[in-house]
């Protein structure tokens, strides 16, 4: 295999990885605070649809984007309201949120650009690629980093922001404290479901952004449920990196590699619709290879207990 | 305890209860439409020509209900599917996924197995059926034996089999008469149909309904009167519980989840069978058949009769939507933004909550007290 083939897959991996990172991290933050956040693909999804409509009406990037994390952070605060401070049940609130996000987007797919399906445009241009000006002389390098975006650096950024965040500093530990024991850390003066809520925002602005690389990233383009499941693999990348920002960044490669896989196994005897199930039927096997020594531990303490 | 909360609701016999149980989905309802009509006027159409369009549509003669009633009946499937297995506390949302792998293998087995007549409508739906509770047995013995959370098997393996079944009807079961836009399988032999009811002139209304009522009475039963049902009712309000009470929780669990994916997989081949008679590329994804199934039964409070009835009103709304697109500018999606907006009111308990504050607020302070 050849170095210039391994630089176009790394490559392709980091452009796949970067979307479900911002997702993963999202749901990283919800995971710290012990809120069970199953709405990130509908954050993610109008995210998406957000970056494409305002990229077409207004023609700005820099407005786009942010209006993805604002608009993911809308979303997200439904999901806070409805499930936090009303205390509504995980699962139906993160459902029905993904139902509304997928059947709110076609919709407004319909009203502003009279199309079903999906939408482009000529006129839209997608997020600045960027160039650093050393790697640039390097053959090899310059194809692994080639074609990246600003938001995509973005996210390893975010990702070691976080880490510290969480890790070094006083307000990141007292965010911890809320997802281990709430009741003993509001005994302490911490607001807890004030600091539940803002977490869940915060997974919003993410999920936004993820929407925004996955619709202005490497194509301008909106499908109707262009997510497919990306909120649910960020999920398992989060579980899988144990919550930690690092962990899930590492996840979150993992996957991308997979979905990286599955693109480039196109071009081979294996046919298109086949292989665009490969990343989905990896995310479940490595589920189940990574997670098998925990339950077996948990069990023991069960019986323990007994 | 919040886990439980939804499956607990209603299990005191009180007329008060039980009205505030009643008026919670009839509220939200309401309240649902109310936001909808809030879409529409912004769209600058008018809300009340709107609606009664829309529900002339779905539910104004005879016709128009039978047509109501066919695209309801693969809807009470997974509804029910999702009433066996959330009231488990096993939070199955791959309805769509069991649905598409019982509708393809019964498509399958009806065209390439050299059967006829009733037999052969019989075996495929069977076969179907198995398919489908294997498939979602897949995902519970994950769970129970590594501790894969379901609910996220359950879903990716809705796009795995999406995938797999375009595959099929690109490749190895493609019709390659008729036109080459739609990518749809063999047609199933005529033979085979689920007979048609012919209660009004021209519909396409069959038998399969009435296995719907059917299977939800068989439903009722199991859920009252079995051991079966009282031990998955037991593990969704309390796992631990149910445990410590020596109920076998993975062999609970893979049944339930069998069932569950069964119904759901039914939904799916008594649509090929009974109204499409092949195969189409999407027809079970675009419909998004299993998501308003789900929607049916969390509004109906995982109640079977309920379930029913929330079915009927919400495959009502769609084909009453398909109208709308049709005469106005409004399109069929909105139906699927109102489903969306009364489920998650339904979830918040709003108007439970507006309705017994008086004793909500007693309650919070003798818990005050006690703390």
């Amino acid at each position: 295999m050849n170095p210039d083939y391994i630089a176009v897959v790394i490559n392709s991996t980091i452009r796949m990885t970067m979307p479900v990172l911002f997702v993963a991290l999202g749901s990283a933050i919800c995971n710290k605070v012990n809120v069970f956040n199953l709405a990130l693909e509908g954050q993610m999804l109008v995210g998406a649809f957000s970056a494409i409509a305002i990229n077409f009406f207004t023609g700005s990037l820099v407005l786009s984007v942010l209006g993805a994390a604002l608009a993911g952070m809308i979303i997200a605060l439904i999901v806070a309201v409805i499930q936090i401070k009303f205390a509504g049940q995980d699962m139906v609130v993160g459902t029905s949120v993904n139902i509304l996000a997928l059947g709110g987007t076609s919709f407004l797919l319909y009203i502003l650009f009279n199309t079903k399906g999906y939408f482009t445009d000529p006129s839209m241009s997608g997020l600045t690629k960027i160039s650093i000006p050393v790697i640039r002389r390097i053959p090899f390098l310059k194809t692994i980093f080639g074609d990246l975006t600003f938001v995509d650096y973005l996210a390893i950024v975010i990702a070691v922001l976080m880490f510290f965040y969480l890790y070094k500093t006083v307000s990141g530990f007292r965010l911890q404290s809320v997802g281990i024991n709430k009741k003993a850390a509001e005994s302490c003066g911490i607001n807890g479901t004030g600091i539940q809520m803002a977490a869940v925002l915060c997974s919003g602005i993410l999920c936004g952004l993820g929407g925004a690389l996955l619709t202005l990233g490497q194509v301008t383009l909106f499908i109707e449920n262009i997510t497919a499941g990306r909120g649910f693999i960020a999920m398992a990348a989060a579980m899988l990196g144990n919550s930690h920002p690092l962990g899930v960044m590492a996840a979150s490669f993992f996957f991308g590699f997979a979905e990286a896989v599955g693109t480039m196994m196109q071009n081979t005897a294996i046919k298109g619709q086949l292989t665009l199930a490969f990343p989905y039927i990896v995310t479940i096997i490595t589920l189940v290879l990574s997670s098998g020594k925990v339950r077996r531990r948990k069990k023991v303490k069960v019986y323990k207990k007994v | 305890m919040k886990k439980c909360e939804i499956i607990s609701a209603g299990h005191k016999l009180n007329v008060k209860n039980y009205i505030v149980k009643l008026l919670q989905p009839i509220f939200s309802i309401l309240a649902g439409l109310f936001v909808g009509g809030i879409i529409i006027a912004l769209m600058g159409e008018n809300v009340i020509d709107t609606y009664i369009t829309m529900f002339r549509g779905g539910f104004g003669s005879p016709y128009y209900f039978m047509s109501t009633l066919t695209r309801a009946t693969p809807i009470i499937f997974c509804g029910l599917g999702v009433v066996v297995s959330w009231r488990a506390g096993l939070f199955n949302i791959g309805g769509e996924g069991q649905m598409i792998v019982g509708a393809i293998t019964s498509v399958a087995v009806a065209v390439y197995l050299p059967i006829d007549g009733i037999t052969g409508l019989l075996i495929s739906l069977m076969a179907g059926i198995v398919a489908g509770g294997l498939y979602a047995l897949l995902a519970a013995w994950l769970e129970a034996r590594f501790g894969v959370l379901l609910l996220i098997t359950t879903l990716l393996m809705n796009y795995i089999a999406d995938y797999v079944t375009t595959y099929l009807l690109v490749y190895p079961m493609r019709n390659t008469e008729g036109d080459a836009i739609v990518v749809r399988s063999e047609a199933i032999p005529e033979s085979m149909w689920i007979p048609r009811m012919n209660l009004v002139n021209g519909s396409t209304l069959h038998y399969g309904i009435v296995i719907a009522l059917v299977l939800t009475a068989a439903l009722i039963f199991i859920n009252r009167k079995t051991v079966f049902g009282y031990e998955s009712r037991i593990s969704g309000l309390n796992p631990g519980f149910a445990e410590y009470g020596g109920i076998k929780q993975t062999k609970m669990m893979l049944m339930a989840m069998f069932i569950s994916g069964a119904l759901c997989a039914l939904g799916g081949s008594i649509e090929v069978m009974g109204t499409k008679h092949a195969y189409y590329g999407g027809m079970i994804t675009s419909t998004s058949f299993a998501w308003t199934g789900l929607m049916a039964a969390l509004v109906a409070d995982l109640n079977p009769v309920g379930t029913v009835i929330c079915s009927i009103f919400l495959a009502g709304i769609q084909t009453g939507g398909a109208m709308l697109e049709r005469s106005t500018n409004v399109p069929l999606e909105i139906t699927m933004v109102i489903q969306a907006i009364i489920t998650l009111l339904i979830s918040a308990k709003f108007f439970v909550r507006f309705l017994s504050r008086h004793s909500e607020r007693k309650k919070e302070k003798e818990e005050g007290a006690t703390v």
